[in-house]
């Protein structure tokens, strides 16, 4: 499947993107169109975001912005610059979706949306539009608003119950590997097969959100789950690949039907002449669209170890974490660790932030060098989701850093801001537990959030 | 102050031909007039620069103004559209120019360009629905904070500012060092 590519008529063969690229994907000499290796992509967007090659009157002259914005399906009301590297949009089939009436829609929003989402109006960098990205939903038609926050803290329920069984009763590989970011799924796969054990058999919260629209979603709106469309909007370019994965259909239907980044949303909301900084904040549809701020931090590096440690520590111990904010796992770009206190147990874990920086890791795991550790958080992009290839795209890369810290920031204060933080606590999360999955790790959750992976030779993505 | 104009210069060993010089000096040049923020999707004119990436054969680098001092588009024009600063850098009036492309044909270097004009995320059109179109060169970055954005984000520093002045004396010493080097 096409999922992110280089336009051979706009590329200027500068090779920025080559440097970005964490899978050494980007091939041809320098000053010649390039190409992407669909061997070794793994559909992360950097490229889309570092791209400045842009369709130019100057340079293509006066009818080529037409011919390419045409070519890629992009609607007529968009107007920004297009680029050589791009990632291949899915809007039209979101607007088909919309216009039907037979048809239901049910959406979802990944945490670092929210973050950057306001950017492509005109508003600072990093400014907060969660409420307001609700009302957009809504104003778009969607029947159903929901979050992938909620099913971030789902998530930690059964990740964190898998860390818990790893560690205590010694069913499973250690160190446990994060399992929520596509890319480093995919990467992995490809180039470590034999230690596809140590990836957490959670699927991703965008794929348990699906998975769960279409069952207790469709359940408890006495819907068909036939009839819903279930609409992702992500960050991330690579999502769009891991809904098309052929397992993920544990509802039965394709979980997620359709995804969306951050970039499209704002397209789609401009099409639908939405005068986005004129809404009114609005809530999030009940119980699937109830999170925490611990769902929220998903968003950042750190953030997924945080989460699942607020909620972990309780597990094990049976008391409150003396500590909400854990600082020790924060931070940017890089391999940090840290050694938490878990009671009688020193819990030690790692957090890879942007994939380049994943592969000493695996190498030393494979010589036997990386002892100790229970817990390994990977993020494929440079500072976690918040900058992941779908957000929002700068057209100064001097902003970049302002830009990093500002989505962070945000998501760091919306979660002391929000009444609860720690998973297990989201009142809605209790609920799903006690009407339909009955337990963390029970036999409903392994058949819905639960996956398995790829341990063949590497797969050429087509 | 310099006796001279300033201007940029692009070494072409170094650029690699990214164009974040163009879509930097486009995003600077437009916050104001046409709304344009930090993200791509607040950009709704066409990517109109004051520099022209130029790339042939073997290598590549964007042409710009080199504000003259003996400056032949600011001769050329009959509107009186082109002006020099008190800093001595040759500007375009875009509300005084017609389009007439003097400046175009006067211009030594290639570079300025006929460009439309937009105006609060649209174009400025005239009485016959035409786009209005007028000389776009480079400015400097006058009255933008921070100086030029074109070298600013340039992710190879291949981009500079020019003082001659301080190339002359600069090379001067040079020079005068070789030359005291070598007199054993």
């Amino acid at each position: 499947m096409r999922v992110v590519e280089i336009d051979k008529n706009i590329c200027t063969g500068c090779r920025e993107c080559a440097k970005v690229c964490p899978a050494y994907a980007i091939e041809g000499e320098q000053g010649q169109p390039q190409t992407i290796n669909t061997d070794k992509c793994v559909m992360c967007g950097q490229c889309v975001q570092k791209c400045k090659s842009y369709v130019s009157i100057v340079t293509h002259g006066y009818d080529a912005y037409e011919k390419v914005r045409k070519e890629r399906g992009i609607p007529e009301s968009v107007k920004e610059p297009l680029f050589a590297a791009h990632n291949i949009t899915h809007i039209n089939e979101v607007k088909r979706a919309l216009a039907d009436p037979n048809v239901v829609t049910m959406v979802q929003a990944a945490p670092a949306v929210r973050t950057g989402l306001a950017e492509e109006f005109g508003s600072e960098l990093g400014k907060l539009a969660s409420a307001r990205m609700a009302a957009a939903f809504r104003a778009l038609g969607f029947d159903y608003v929901y979050d992938t926050n909620f099913a971030a803290d789902l998530t930690i329920m059964e990740e964190g119950s898998e860390l818990i069984k790893r560690v205590t009763k010694g069913d499973g590989k250690l160190p446990m590997f994060t399992s929520c970011c596509p890319a480093w799924v995919t990467f992995m796969e490809r180039n470590y097969p034999e230690l596809t054990d140590h990836l957490s058999t959670c699927k991703s919260p965008q794929q348990m959100q699906g998975a769960v629209h279409k069952t207790y979603g469709a359940e408890i709106n006495k819907l068909d789950k036939k009839k819903i469309c279930s609409v992702s909007v992500m960050p991330c370019t690579c999502k769009e690949y891991e809904c098309s994965r052929e397992e993920m259909n544990a509802s039965g239907e394709r979980d997620v039907d359709v995804v969306l980044t951050t970039r499209e949303l704002a397209w789609l909301i401009k099409d639908a002449g939405i005068d986005f900084n004129k809404l009114k904040d609005e809530e999030f549809d009940n119980p699937l669209g109830d999170f925490t701020g611990a769902g929220e931090i998903f968003g950042v590096t750190g953030g997924v170890m945080e989460a699942a440690l607020r909620t972990g520590y309780e597990l094990i111990t049976g008391k409150s974490i003396p500590a909400i904010d854990i600082s020790d796992v924060r931070g940017g770009e890089g391999f940090r660790s840290a050694d938490i206190q878990v009671g009688d147990l020193t819990l030690r874990v790692g957090i890879v932030s942007g994939l380049k920086h994943v592969v000493p890791v695996l190498e030393d795991l494979k010589a036997g060098r990386l002892n100790g550790y229970h817990f390994i958080e990977v993020m494929t992009c440079p500072v976690g989701c918040v900058s992941g290839g779908g957000q929002p795209k700068l057209l100064m890369d001097t902003d970049k850093e302002k830009a990093y810290k500002s989505r962070t920031h945000t998501t760091y204060k919306m979660d002391k801001d929000l009444p609860i933080r720690k998973s297990h606590e989201n009142p809605s999360i209790k609920k799903i537990y006690k009407e339909f999955l009955k337990e963390p790790l029970g036999e409903k959750s392994h058949h819905l959030l639960h996956t398995h992976y790829k341990k063949g030779a590497a797969k050429t993505i087509k | 102050m310099s006796k001279y104009s300033r201007y940029v210069v692009a070494d072409s060993s170094k650029c690699t031909g990214c164009k974040a010089c163009e879509l930097a000096c486009f995003a600077e040049h437009n916050k104001k007039s046409n709304g344009v923020g930090f993200t791509v999707g607040t950009v709704e004119v066409p990517v109109t620069p004051k520099l022209y990436l130029t790339k042939l054969e073997a290598y590549c680098m964007p042409i710009q103004c080199k504000h003259c001092e003996d400056a032949p588009c600011l001769n050329a024009c009959q509107k009186h559209a082109i002006y020099r600063t008190e800093d001595k850098q040759v500007i375009v009036d875009e509300n005084k120019c017609i389009g007439c492309k003097d400046c175009v044909m006067a211009c030594p270097f290639g570079a300025i360009a006929i460009l439309p004009k937009s105006e609060k995320g649209t174009f400025k059109l005239q009485k016959d629905k035409e786009v209005v179109k007028v000389a776009s060169k480079c400015d400097l970055c006058e009255g933008i904070e921070g100086g030029p954005a074109c070298v600013r984000v340039c992710p190879n520093e291949a981009l500079q500012i020019i003082d001659a002045d301080c190339e002359t004396l600069a090379k001067n010493i040079r020079a005068a060092e070789g030359l005291y080097a070598s007199r054993f």
